[in-house]
């Protein structure tokens, strides 16, 4: 189905385009380039299909912004928050405001067509959605109580270090909880666990 | 008591022969009256006045017609006329044969007047007492004068003892006869120990003698050194310090002899605080350049990602697309877009862990094996050490360790460590440098470094990593205090121990990560 095969590339960055298009198109996948989110978004509307790329930091409006927007307006692609900048922070707006993943830049190949599967198997799959959440809950529930309030510190966007303050615990072992966790949760990055324990409905308090 | 003869001696005057009565009566008189600012009368021995000259008519206000005949008291004020003083005066004369006094007087005018006065009794030839001489001076404006002359010269010693700056005065041999209260502490000798010393005493052995040499200069030739003008010299102190100083010195004269007066103001604060302001400036035009560098490398991290992510596309793609690779040749292609690839990721990679490193963000930590870290860290740090003739030695701990660390951080420790320490080897004999891993108790590893420099003196050993304290931004690891900042941050110590042999070892400890999570990540 070519329309479910098809990435919406939102990067002011001319190079980007260019070679995340060319990686793209060689995998099967339609490319369409925005230069900005503004440009995007003039597009944009609820019959549009396939998944969008969008990079955080752009002149105008930013990544986060574009992907807000969307959601106001009710369109449903499903989102993947790229960035030149780590920063922890933002990983955590985007994932809580719905994105599927988020990759720092430069991110292997494979990475990035897996967030890419990811994204439409949620588009195909609404039940999907249901078994993430309950696989989350079960592997949240391998979590020591300890890896629990750790968890929940970087699900708020904490550093480390506000974390270990809370806690009344080193740094050092928050750092030591938080490798730990992620093995338990079978997450290889940050955006995984963030994903996992959204799914489990951990960033839904009041 | 001087003889009178037919004319009247003033007291004092010495036996010459009689004129001719005429003659010598004519010229006295003129003598006399040209006195003006002498009153000269004579009285009677009761006190009514006789003679009287020009003087006394400008000083007293009186014509000699006005009061010859009259009582001298009439010049006297009302209430010493009242306590019959005009009379003890006389009596006093009479007894001791002269009066001199400073009081007031009254004028015709009934001005008063401050006056200095002479009463001299007078006598003639057989002893009998023929009169009174009276030498009256209007002192009112000296005395007045005086008094403020005194009270300038009060002010002015006044403000001298406050003058903070010490102040010496010697002769023009170099002798002390002057040495300030503020000069006594600055030098820490009481006055009364230096008077008459020679000032060279308060100069270092080595400046004696050309002081010496500039007196005797400027006595013969009248060439300055110093005299009206300011210069930095160095002052001796009784203890035997010496301490910078600011001398100005002045000349002048004082009953026809040089004196030179030296003004001193110690300069050891003021050169402290000079150069704690240039250390302090050197420090912030530092951290002013290494934040500016904080901002480019972020800035800088940003924009390479770019191009490195584009790169890395393309080569990853066209690797991909020659997955089936028929031939060789294809293989090795396919091959070598790989390895450009992974170098591109990698990049990356160090391109992120320097922006976290610099700004200070939150920045990782992983278990880390240990060996890898001392070696990557030895790569960088031993740059030129083979080149400069230095024997490494590495003797690391056989037991593999797992830290758990910021891998760069802890690297950039070491690797100051190691500079430091080929710097300190740079102009020894024997250059050798060891560096060994061993474990400590309570989940620790220890890492140290050994040079065979200089050494560091025992008690420079604990303000060593203090000494760049001040030093509160960091961003490329520069700095001894930056790494006890590092270590410590890391749960670890670090400190220094004198090597035998000479030499120091720096030691530093790092926690060893919990088993448990050694496959972490």
């Amino acid at each position: 189905m070519p329309a479910e095969h098809l990435v919406h590339l939102v990067d002011d960055e001319e190079a980007i385009r260019l070679s995340a298009g060319f990686l793209l198109r060689t995998n099967g996948y339609v490319v369409k380039s925005y230069v900005s989110g503004v440009a995007f978004l003039a597009d944009a509307d609820r019959e549009t299909r396939g998944c969008v790329l969008l990079d955080i930091r752009m002149p105008e409006l930013d990544g986060l912004e574009v992907q807000r927007r969307l959601s106001e307006r009710g369109i449903e692609m499903p989102v993947i928050m790229l960035t030149g900048h780590g920063d922890v922070a933002l990983a955590v707006r985007a994932i809580k405001a719905g994105a599927v993943e988020f990759l720092e830049k430069p991110f292997q190949k494979a990475a990035l067509l897996a967030a890419i599967e990811e994204a439409f198997r949620r588009v195909d799959d609404a039940d999907r959605i249901h078994l993430d959440a309950a696989e989350a809950v079960i592997r949240l529930a391998a979590l020591t109580p300890r890896e629990g309030d750790v968890l929940q510190g970087i699900v708020q966007g904490q550093p480390n270090k506000i974390t270990a303050y809370e806690l009344g615990i080193s740094i050092r072992t928050v750092e030591a909880h938080r490798a730990a966790l992620m093995v338990k949760l079978h997450a290889r990055s940050l955006s995984e666990v963030l994903r996992i324990a959204f799914a489990a409905g951990l960033g839904e308090r009041g | 008591m001087p003889k009178a003869s037919q004319h009247p001696r003033v007291a004092g005057g010495s036996d010459t022969p009689r004129r001719t009565v005429t003659t010598s009566a004519d010229e006295l008189v003129l003598l006399i009256d040209g006195a003006t600012n002498y009153a000269i009368y004579m009285l009677d021995p009761e006190g009514r006045v006789t003679i009287w000259n020009r003087g006394a008519e400008r000083i007293k206000g009186w014509t000699e017609a006005e009061i010859v005949g009259h009582h001298f008291s009439r010049s006297y004020p009302a209430e010493e006329i009242a306590a019959g003083k005009p009379a003890a005066d006389l009596a006093r004369a009479h007894a001791e044969g002269r009066v001199e006094e400073e009081s007031w007087r009254v004028r015709k005018d009934g001005s008063e007047f401050l006056a200095n006065i002479t009463i001299t009794a007078l006598y003639d030839d057989d002893g009998k007492l023929r009169g009174f001489g009276k030498v009256v001076r209007d002192i009112t404006e000296q005395k007045s004068a005086e008094r403020a002359l005194a009270g300038r010269e009060r002010h002015l010693a006044s403000i001298l003892a406050t003058v903070p700056d010490a102040m010496i005065v010697i002769e023009e041999h170099g002798r002390i006869s002057s040495f300030s209260a503020a000069a006594e502490k600055l030098f820490g000798y009481a006055e009364a120990e230096v008077l008459g010393e020679n000032v060279a005493m308060l100069m270092p052995r080595a400046d004696r003698d050309t002081h010496d040499g500039y007196l005797a200069t400027y006595r013969a030739t009248g060439e300055r050194h110093v005299i009206g003008s300011t210069r930095i010299a160095v002052g001796l102190r009784r203890n035997g310090e010496t301490f910078p100083m600011e001398l100005a010195v002045g000349e002048t004269s004082s009953g026809g002899q040089r004196i030179f007066t030296g003004f001193i103001r110690d300069l050891s604060e003021r050169r402290l605080t000079e150069q704690r302001l240039h250390e302090l400036q050197s420090e912030l035009i530092h951290i002013y350049r290494l934040s500016a560098m904080g901002t480019m490398a972020s800035t800088l991290a940003h924009e390479l990602n770019q191009p490195l992510t584009a790169i890395a596309n393309y080569l990853e793609t066209t690797r991909d697309m020659l997955a089936d690779a028929r031939t060789p040749e294809l293989e090795m292609i396919r091959e070598a877009l790989d390895m450009a690839a992974g170098q591109s990721l990698r990049a990356g990679d160090i391109v992120r862990r320097l922006r976290e490193f610099v700004a200070h963000g939150e920045v990782g930590r992983a278990s880390e094996k240990l060996d890898t870290l001392v070696h990557e860290a030895a790569s960088l740090g031993l740059i030129g050490a083979h080149e400069a003739g230095v024997r490494v030695i590495m003797s690391l701990d056989p037991e593999p360790h797992q830290v758990l660390v910021d891998r760069v951080q802890v690297e950039q420790v070491l690797v100051n460590l190691i500079r430091n320490a080929l710097q300190a080897m740079q102009d020894c004999p024997t250059r050798e440098l060891t560096i060994t891993t061993a474990r400590e108790s309570a989940g620790c590893v220890q890492v140290t470094v050994t040079d065979t420099g200089m050494g560091i003196a025992a008690d420079m050993s604990d303000r060593l990593f203090q000494a760049f304290a001040t030093t509160k931004e960091d961003g490329l690891g520069l700095g001894l205090s930056i790494c006890r900042t590092i270590i410590e941050a890391h749960g670890g110590r670090i400190w220094a121990t004198p090597a035998p042999g000479g030499g120091t070892s720096f030691h530093f400890t790092l926690v060893r990560a919990d088993p448990e999570n050694a496959d972490a990540g």
